[in-house]
């Protein structure tokens, strides 16, 4: 590391809200070696990456030094799926490393001055995978000519852009560095930038130029639009800017695999960028696969074929129930099924929907001790050992030990299997009379049964909720299935007349203190156990009703204080209280979490055997860099 | 014939009576006397293929309404000690002594290296079996509670003749309770498809003229659709939450209402030629109303074809139920039927290693095949004078 | 000939009409469209942005206007947003699920939905032709009855099983890749031999799968034709003057029996095809049918629609060309001016 650049970094640190982000090592230090079997009207290597390219420390994550070649094989259920390669990739302007701490990616460095201006500084010399530099006019081009044109972007700035509705002041301060500031501390910005499909405040200027009102040929691309089917500029700028989607073969990337314009709809070939910004410490350009080859299979025959051996690397479609099939392949045709263990806060959980309409539902449920005993009349232990061989661990919805936030008492609270204690506490709210069956009876003179809802795909949902029937059948709650679609679960909730759905648990289970905990406060109106209050924020009390419910109220407070929030100690203590309201509550009812994940790996070298599997934080192999990755020869 | 060469021209001096001549033996007397009902059964009965095939769909049928107590537990009671557990083999002999039917006590434990259950024999446990018992309760037709079944495993012991699956749910209670659905929904079907084709069919045989081709073209028009997406479109078209008992009905009727045209076309000709036999003109001439001819002359002839025909068109529908619930377009958990078992076999991989699972395919193919022995049976006797 | 052959197709074109429209009331039957749902979504997850872009695409593809009108730009007959812009004139519709025109989703599986229905006919009618005869000719022999039973065991077996079956044995024996049309590595190459190759030994499974349910048909049929000829008058004087056996088959009964064989195709094609869709999905083949299936959950409406009127229009060229053929044969028909129906 050069001095210059030590300096650089050193001296915000002092007003740093946020960790310092940097990049290791530097250019200067390395022997660049080329890469074999690249065209030959490529610039030479030091042409191709920045002049100073992020330097991957292979032997420090105890990973090894690869060599480059080879494709990996490997299926997706639907052709949209294309787009994974760009959450596997995970190249970010900044993102989540194997810690879950943020660090700079394609960026260089990034200054944060108290929590509210934030300076991204690009790599000099940094191009996007046609060979065009890549810098501070594509950030522009992003902020003012696309977040901003109201053709584009008719319904202006994404939330994460917005404190308070207001807007940043983005200024260019030379070729490589662009500044954002606002008037409060933005803590959701970064973080937003990390995510596995992030919104890319950067957009190739000189590609999409051409299509653009402002700067392209009217004539040309009136033909265009034709051409494509689309009608307007505005239309067909939109089609041809799919960063994320990758749709277009054509729009240049950052990403490690880009898309070729060979292959159809059933295949899909993904080539290496020639201008990838990473390198590993012996010079070697990442990433070390030569092609990624998506096939689209149906997502039934995904785990057959992968049984096959038609696959290199797979995780995606297959599921738990698929590991006896995989393992009993793996001698035969020599891989290996490594299980990774689900990142999220809970395989699934039973939602009680607090906003639900019917007001002695609403009352019901919004009992803290009728939640408690449904939680305590659950046999997670045999659940977990039915459908996970008792390979998951058991417990609330919540965040798991793998997170910093992790408190022992999060998972276990409310969570043991006590149906005497749950009885005795449905008891204590007064429903004492039982039919003939043995269910009691609501205050209204109906039995107590309880319709669950499920969005129908995953069919151990079903399985568990059969589980959880027979020890409810003991605490006197008669549980009915429902299966039903996401779509209809969706609209029911919206018209409060879902009572219970089940869902998978909290999608981030392993979150840090940087992470926003909007998944923790009725702050989204998709949510199916409060949709109306959620509602209510995202239409600033135009929508949905205002919360009305002490802990809710409460989530809601601390969710706001983390949004003007400065400091880490501040964010881990609102962290810390959210999920304890959540335990102590028991608002979502967790059974089973880290799940085992099956990923099969075929002759693939520097893929964990142990990991998390994710989707945000972790973009499924993103998180373990599916750039480093090679084949042993 | 030889004789005849060498003898002079022969003449029986016997008198010849053409009425004692012509007497019936008792044999011929009933033949000519039965109803034409009769004949088609005694027809029936040398086909000897069909008449098993209907006895075996009588066995099947039973189950309709006797599952409870044919079935050794409910299709949803669980044993959480045996997941995914194989067929226990059933035996009669224990240490060379003859103990009746029994099955011996299992242990199980995961083998984590293969991440699968493992279940060993214990010799040591008889388990015989017990006929007309008490075991698991259950709900009779809904209605009142009952444990007595025909057979049960011993006291506490387990019987899983075809294995259990995933959940520890036995296979032979889901098929048998499966039974209900799977075999009521081509009866209902074909009963809609029945009533359809003779009406339209009806109509366009007997009015003939505009009728007749109008009706000809929406046939033409049906059976040009392809079935099975038409199925598909439609039962996706099924408001998924519905209640099982309407998705089953609005399967059945999705079912009925595709499968008219062939029968409409069967009837169509049919009353077609029979219109132009004597007796139905003379019925005409004698001034009898559509009606009365349709219902009272013309009917009788084609009953018996009609059966033949919707026999054939019954196994059709089960296939046609399997399909969708396979695809996951038709009936799902905790509804049961042979479709919705042989979803759990989706992934063929998984059959490779439980291959159990695939159990719900052995009563469809016999009950395919008997509905169509006995189809063609029908038909074969369906025009006795022949 | 000419002149039954355009009134045979001028009949077809009220019978595809009614068909479109018919059609078209069963995809336009469940509740919502594609983007009204697409809109509940977003709308819920606060995307505000997209949601006004799926408000432009409902009145861009007219899903606001009242069904009969809807049916109607579908069709062509109606002016649209964008004018007279639909199926008549050339425009397939748009899928919402891939974003592009219809065209490009299902344009590269027509051939091959169109290659398998072919191999398929071709497949039974081989298979069921020398057995048909065999089993005529030899009736109530054991050859008769195991070939019967064979068929109807492939009748009775649920098609979608024995083809996931045959799929994994064929991959263990062969090591022929599992579903498919071809081995991953050909599917965007050119032509060569070893993708042909591939295609040929994919379509085996497949073939033998739709096949079956159709081969037990067409035998029972055969069979049963030819043996009401065999013992008609003409054959057993035939045999009477020593004609020989086999120029004693082909001469007449078989021909004769010909006629409702080939007639048959008209009841084969909507049955083969609608066995293809379904073990498609299940196979991953390439075929209309995967497409179908995921177009109906979807709700992706123009793109379902489209599907399932390809498939009906297949099954009318199907029972064209049957009827053609029949005429050929048959020269009453052909005369009479009336189709066999």
């Amino acid at each position: 590391m050069t001095m210059k650049h030590i300096a650089k970094l050193v001296l915000p640190a002092t007003v740093l809200a946020l960790p310092l982000l940097f990049c290791a090592g530097a250019a200067s230090a390395l022997d660049l070696r080329e890469t074999p079997g690249l065209e030959a009207d490529l610039p030479p290597i030091a042409e191709r990456v920045p002049l100073q390219p992020l330097v991957v420390d292979l032997a420090a994550k105890g990973r090894t030094v690869g060599q480059h070649g080879g494709t990996i094989n490997t299926m997706i259920g639907r052709s949209k799926d294309v787009r994974l390669i760009n959450a596997w990739g995970y190249s970010r302007l900044v993102g989540y490393d194997a810690n879950l701490k943020l660090v700079a990616d394609l960026l260089e460095a990034v200054e944060v001055e108290e929590g509210r201006i934030f300076t991204l500084h690009t790599r000099a010399g940094h191009k996007w995978s046609d060979g065009a530099p890549f810098g501070a006019e594509d950030m522009r081009y992003y902020f003012e000519d696309v977040a901003s044109n109201e053709h584009l972007n008719p319904a202006g700035l994404e939330p994460f852009m917005l404190v308070d509705g207001e807007k940043p002041t983005f200024e260019v301060l030379d070729e490589t560095t662009v500044r954002y500031t606002w008037s409060k501390p933005n803590p959701m910005f970064l973080p937003e930038l990390a995510k596995s499909r992030p919104p890319f405040i950067y957009r190739p200027a000189h590609y999409l130029k051409q299509f653009h009102e402002k700067y392209g040929d009217p004539a040309e691309i009136e033909k265009l639009a034709e051409e494509q089917k689309v009608r307007g500029w505005a239309p067909l700028h939109n089609k041809q800017d799919d960063l994320y989607g990758a749709q277009n073969p054509d729009e240049p990337s950052l990403q490690p695999w880009i898309r070729t314009a060979t292959g159809n709809d059933r295949r899909f070939v993904l080539e290496r960028n020639p201008f990838y910004h990473r390198v590993d410490s012996t010079g070697q350009q990442l990433p070390y696969v030569d092609r990624v080859i998506m096939t689209v299979v149906d997502g039934k025959l995904i785990p057959a074929k992968t049984q096959a051996g038609e696959s290199e690397l797979q995780a995606r479609n297959l599921s738990f129930a698929d590991i006896t099939v995989l393992k009993q392949g793996e001698a035969q045709q020599g891989y290996v099924t490594a299980l990774w263990s689900n990142s999220k806060g809970s395989e699934m959980s039973i939602l009680p929907n607090l906003t639900v309409k019917n007001p002695m539902w609403r009352e019901l449920l919004r009992d803290k001790r009728f939640r408690h005993a449904l939680s305590l009349g659950i046999d997670r232990q045999m659940i977990n050992r039915t459908l996970y061989f008792g390979l998951g661990k058991i417990g609330n919805d919540t965040v798991l030990p793998a997170s910093p936030l992790f408190k022992e008492e999060f998972r276990t609270k409310w969570a043991e299997y006590d149906p005497d204690k749950a009885n005795a506490l449905l008891d204590e709210i007064g429903l004492t009379e039982t039919n003939s069956a043995g269910t009691r009876m609501l205050p209204n003179g109906q039995p107590l049964e309880i319709i669950i809802e499920t969005a129908g795909e995953d069919s151990s949902q079903v399985d568990a909720l059969e589980l959880v029937s027979e020890t409810w059948r003991e605490i006197g709650v008669k549980l009915f299935i429902k299966p039903s679609q996401r779509d209809i679960l969706r609209e029911r909730a919206i018209s409060g007349d879902l009572v219970m759905s089940v869902w998978s648990g909290f999608e981030n289970g392993i979150p840090t203190s940087e992470m926003t905990p909007d998944d923790f406060a009725p702050v989204h109106g998709d949510r199916l156990n409060w949709h109306s209050w959620g509602d209510y924020y995202e239409t600033k009390g135009e929508g949905g009703e205002k919360p009305d419910w002490a802990p809710a109220e409460r989530l809601m407070e601390l969710y706001s204080e983390w949004l003007v929030s400065t400091s880490e100690e501040q964010r881990t203590s609102i962290w810390e209280e959210m999920l304890s309201i959540h335990a102590e509550e028991t608002i979502h009812i967790g059974l089973v979490s880290e799940v085992p994940q099956p990923v099969v790996i075929k002759d693939l070298k520097n893929v964990p055997l142990k990991a998390f599997y994710g989707w945000d934080p972790g973009a499924h192999f993103g998180l373990h860099r599916m750039d480093e990755f090679y084949f042993a020869k | 014939m030889t004789d005849a060469r060498d003898t002079t021209h022969y003449v029986n001096p016997a008198p010849f009576n053409p009425i004692e001549d012509e007497v019936l033996t008792p044999e011929q007397e009933r033949y000519y006397q039965a109803s034409q009902w009769q004949i088609m059964w005694w027809k029936f009965k040398t086909h000897k293929l069909a008449l098993w095939s209907g006895v075996v769909l009588i066995l099947f049928y039973l189950c309709v309404p006797f599952a409870e107590v044919i079935a050794p537990y409910t299709p949803n009671t669980r044993d959480s000690e045996y997941l995914y557990a194989p067929p226990q083999a059933l035996h009669f002999f224990h240490d060379g002594q003859f103990v009746g039917p029994f099955v011996y006590g299992q242990t199980s434990e995961v083998d984590l290296t293969n991440m699968k259950w493992v279940f060993t024999d214990d010799p040591n446990q008889v388990q015989p079996l017990r006929f007309f018992c008490f075991g698991t309760e259950y709900k009779f037709w809904g209605l009142f509670d009952a444990n007595f079944h025909l057979v049960c495993p011993a006291e506490g012991g387990t019987m899983f003749l075809l294995g259990t699956d995933r959940l520890g749910r036995d296979q032979l209670s889901g098929l048998i309770y499966g039974a209900r659905l799977s075999l009521t929904i081509g009866l209902v079907g074909v009963t809609i498809s029945i009533v359809l084709g003779l009406f339209f069919g009806g109509i366009a045989g007997y009015f003939g003229g505009v009728a007749d081709s109008l009706i000809q073209r929406l046939i033409e028009i049906m059976r040009s659709l392809p079935e099975l997406p038409l199925w598909m479109a439609l039962s996706a078209a099924l408001p998924v939450n519905w209640s099982p008992v309407w998705i089953y009905l609005g399967l059945t009727i999705i079912l009925g209402l595709l499968d008219w045209p062939g029968l409409a076309r069967a009837v169509r000709s049919k009353l077609l030629s029979l219109r132009e036999e004597e007796y139905a003109r003379a019925a005409v001439l004698m001034g009898a109303k559509p009606q009365r001819v349709i219902t009272r002359h013309l009917l009788p002839g084609f009953t018996s074809h009609i059966i033949a025909s919707a026999t054939l068109s019954i196994p059709s529908m089960i296939l046609g139920e399997t399909a969708l619930s396979f695809l996951n377009l038709g009936l799902r958990r905790p509804s049961v039927s042979w479709g919705v078992l042989l979803n759990e076999a989706q992934n063929i991989s998984v059959v490779t290693v439980y291959p159990w699972l695939m159990a719900p395919v052995i009563p469809i193919i016999i009950v395919v095949l008997a509905f169509n022995f006995l189809g063609d049976g029908l038909r074969d006797a369906a025009d006795p004078y022949k | 000939m000419l002149d039954y052959i355009l009134r045979r197709i001028i009949t077809m074109v009220p019978t595809l009409l009614v068909i479109s429209f018919l059609i078209f009331l069963i995809i336009e039957l469940p509740a919502g469209d594609y983007i009204s749902n697409q809109i509940a979504a977003l709308r819920s997850s606060g995307e505000a942005s997209a949601v006004a872009k799926l408000e432009f695409l409902r009145a861009e593809f007219a899903l606001d206007r009242p069904f009969l009108e809807r049916y109607l730009i579908w069709v062509g007959l109606w002016s649209g947003p964008h004018g007279f812009d639909g199926l008549l004139q050339g425009n397939w519709g748009w899928s919402f699920e891939f974003n592009k025109p219809v065209e490009e989703v299902i344009g590269p599986t027509l051939p091959m939905t169109i290659i398998l229905n072919f191999t398929t006919i071709l497949f039974v009618y081989i298979v069921s032709f020398p057995i048909g005869i065999y089993s005529a000719t030899r009736q109530y022999s054991w050859g008769d009855y195991g070939f019967t039973f064979l068929g109807y065991i492939g009748l009775a077996t649920p098609n979608f099983l024995l083809g996931l079956i045959l799929l994994y044995l064929f991959n263990r024996w062969f090591g022929l890749s599992i579903g498919g049309l071809m081995a991953s590595e050909y599917i965007d190459q050119p032509w060569s031999m070893g993708k042909a190759l591939s295609v040929l030994a994919h379509l085996v499974v497949p073939t033998i799968v739709i096949g079956t349910a159709g081969t037990a048909a067409m035998i029972r049929r055969l069979r049963a034709n030819l043996l009401d000829e065999l013992h008609r008058q003409y054959v057993t004087t035939g045999r009477a003057k020593g004609l020989k056996e086999r120029k004693l088959l082909v001469k007449y009964p078989l021909r004769m029996a010909l006629n409702p064989f080939i007639s048959d195709i008209g009841n084969l094609i909507p049955s083969l095809v609608s066995g293809s869709v379904i073990v498609s999905v299940v196979l991953n083949l390439p075929t209309v049918g995967p497409v179908l299936l995921s177009a109906l959950q979807s709700q992706d409406q123009f793109l379902a629609g489209f599907v399932l009127l390809f498939v009906a229009g297949l099954t009318l060229v199907g029972m064209l060309v049957s009827d053609l053929l029949l005429a050929v044969l048959d020269p009453r028909i052909r005369l009479g001016g009336r189709a066999a129906s």
